[in-house]
């Protein structure tokens, strides 16, 4: 047959299942799930976006077609809500630079968390 | 015809650049001598080795390539490589001096290889390749960068990420298409990222010296024992984000099965597992 075993196993292995609760992936789910809140993120390496962000911050966000919910946790600065929200760490950092929040504090934040 | 000379794993990571920039007298405190005096080392063995070229494979943290587009593995062909602004305006380094001859071969290669790369005739660098750099590539009292390079992105960040041997395989694919560059090159790979750190969930912080310190030990004395780790493993043993290792597996993939350990280093402090290691090429 054509689905060899190792085939199947490499395709078991590409997808990484049943971590333990408190460790997490960045992938389809993720990614799906974050797809506005990343993109609104992404755009703040972007000087012109960090400006718009801090003198307008609702129209800021009306770009990215974000949810009434979504804007509410950016609007809380709910690191541990976004990061439930898809959000990825690496855009998150950025997030984090125009608000002006140390990673330390984000970390205390994930800390208390108990997982996704 | 362009070799290989020698090899380079080094942790990169924001706290690198903050050390850095905050100049000498930090980076030798004793808070952080034990990452910085290593770094010394391995720029006076450059300095000895005299590369022509840097080809360093990293990853990029959603500074050039972003989800709408995210390349598995990208290879830049440009002769500079700016600096990109990760959120908080970029650091004042010059652009890095690139290849394009170089890296249009390597792509060539890669392809006959069957590795097809995103060809990148622009590219801007984030802490992935300019955290570790300075370190070893860069001139305080010229202010310019000594070694040009060749980037070479690999996708660690939005899963499904190409598997250890895979990435094993493309630096022995890497090895063919610099051995066989017309140029008379002496060339040393780099590979940077984790060790272990984990920046997302209740584990936030965690590091695990005790795995570092064997994926080292596997890296020098066995390296094809770690293309058998899947990402479940590697995840637990050394966090989410600690899979940028795959990039060190690539560097030694790039080099021959002679290639010995020279400078081993390694320093866990608040949330990194900071690891060095060069590797020594006979000729």
């Amino acid at each position: 047959m054509e689905l060899t075993q190792d085939y199947l196993a490499r395709l078991d292995a590409v997808q990484p299942k049943e971590l333990p609760t408190d460790l997490d992936l960045f992938d389809e789910a993720t990614a799906t799930r974050g797809i506005r809140l990343n993109k609104a993120a992404y755009s703040l390496k972007d000087e012109p976006q960090r400006e718009l962000f801090h003198s307008d911050e609702e129209a800021w966000m009306d770009q990215f077609g974000l949810t009434d919910t979504e804007k509410d946790l950016v609007r809380r600065r709910d690191w541990i809500g976004l990061w439930r929200a898809g959000m990825s760490i690496y855009v998150m950092v950025k997030l984090s630079g125009v608000t002006n929040t140390p990673l330390p504090e984000i970390g205390k934040q994930m800390r208390e968390s108990g997982g996704s | 015809m362009a070799s290989i000379v020698g090899g380079i794993g080094a942790s990169h990571a924001p706290s690198m650049e903050h050390i850095y920039d905050a100049g000498e007298e930090v980076r030798e405190s004793d808070e952080w001598q034990p990452l910085f005096g290593p770094f010394k080392q391995v720029a006076d063995w450059l300095e000895e080795l005299k590369p022509d070229r840097l080809v360093v494979v990293y990853n990029d943290h959603m500074d050039q390539f972003f989800l709408d587009a995210y390349p598995t593995f990208a290879l830049g062909v440009a002769d500079t490589y700016p600096v990109a602004d990760e959120g908080f305006g970029a650091r004042p380094f010059p652009p890095l001096p690139g290849d394009a001859k170089l890296g249009w071969h390597i792509a060539r290669s890669l392809v006959a290889d069957e590795f097809d790369i995103t060809i990148c005739q622009a590219l801007e660098v984030d802490h992935g390749v300019i955290s570790p750099l300075p370190m070893v590539d860069f001139s305080e009292g010229e202010g310019g960068w000594k070694i040009p390079i060749v980037p070479l992105a690999v996708n660690v960040i939005l899963h499904p990420l190409p598997s250890p041997l895979r990435c094993w395989k493309l630096g022995q694919a890497l090895r063919r298409a610099i051995l066989s560059f017309e140029d008379d090159l002496r060339v040393v790979v780099v590979g940077t990222g984790g060790l272990s750190h984990q920046l997302t969930g209740p584990r936030f912080g965690q590091v695990t010296p005790d795995w570092d310190q064997e994926f080292m030990r596997l890296l020098a004395e066995e390296p094809e024992s770690l293309t058998k780790y899947t990402y479940k493993q590697l995840i637990e043993l050394g966090g989410t984000e600690s899979v940028e290792v795959v990039n060190w597996l690539a560097m030694r993939g790039a080099l021959p099965d002679g290639a010995r350990a020279l400078v081993t280093a390694y320093y866990a402090h608040r949330i990194m597992g900071y690891g060095l290691q060069t590797f020594e090429v006979a000729a």
